[in-house]
């Protein structure tokens, strides 16, 4: 579910607006999510990444995040991992294989991008009960 | 499409936000010419170390640039706690 149906769904269920608007407005993003930009194959094409940090229902002072990356722009400075020195890679090679990432910063390609994206979807996690941290592309 | 305008924004509290739109063109304009006239220094690195292999790599340096710069459009950065609010945002 994306962000602006997430909303029109919060908006129905604070009552804020009817049943039938909320109808309306689910069906005009219906028609707009209709023109979204896909490639050859059908597969949609995902323009940015957005990271978004609310706080939780604890902690309604805490840190607000909105962060949105281009795709593109993505895509272009993972050309720049090419220029970490050996040793360094090898470093940050060992360090992401003790998280359980088996990642090669120096050869990851923009297809592999592509399947971590199109695999990520939208992903919330609750951090320690507080925070909520959503990751998701549009 | 490459951006035009940063829009830049800070706040902290108890102070009165500071913002401005700063035009994007001046930084292309600056870095254009420092990457001129570095080039010859990076051409000459790139062939004392070309057999090594980092001299194709600092070639490659100027088109990548270019193209992250040329990227940047649609970045947004917006962060906010308590006390200090901060906005960078590339259209």
């Amino acid at each position: 579910m994306n962000e602006e149906k997430r909303k029109v769904l919060d908006l129905l269920a604070q009552g804020k607006i009817t049943v039938e608007e909320a109808g309306k407005l689910l069906s005009a993003l219906d028609d707009s999510s209709a023109e979204t930009v896909t490639d050859a194959g059908g597969k949609r094409i995902w323009k940015y990444l957005r990271v978004q940090v609310e706080p939780g229902p604890g902690s309604e002072h805490g840190d607000k995040v909105n962060i949105r990356v281009p795709m593109k722009l993505i895509r272009a400075g993972l050309k720049f991992a090419a220029f970490i020195p050996q040793q360094a890679q090898g470093q940050v090679k060992e360090a992401l294989r003790e998280k359980g990432l088996n990642i090669d910063l120096a050869k990851i390609t923009p297809q592999d991008l592509e399947d971590l994206v199109s695999n990520l979807d939208d992903m919330t996690v609750e951090v320690d009960g507080r925070d909520k941290v959503r990751i998701f592309c549009e | 499409m490459f951006p035009l305008l940063l829009h830049f924004k800070i706040r902290q509290s108890g102070h009165r936000a500071f913002g401005f739109y700063f035009p994007v063109i001046l930084i292309w304009i600056i870095l254009a010419a420092l990457l001129i006239a570095l080039l010859p220094f990076v051409v000459l690195a790139s062939l004392i170390t070309w057999r090594r292999g980092p001299g194709r790599m600092l070639l490659l340096v100027y088109p990548m640039m270019v193209s992250v710069l040329w990227h940047l459009s649609g970045l947004h950065i917006e962060t906010k706690d308590a006390e200090n609010e901060v906005l960078i945002d590339f259209q």
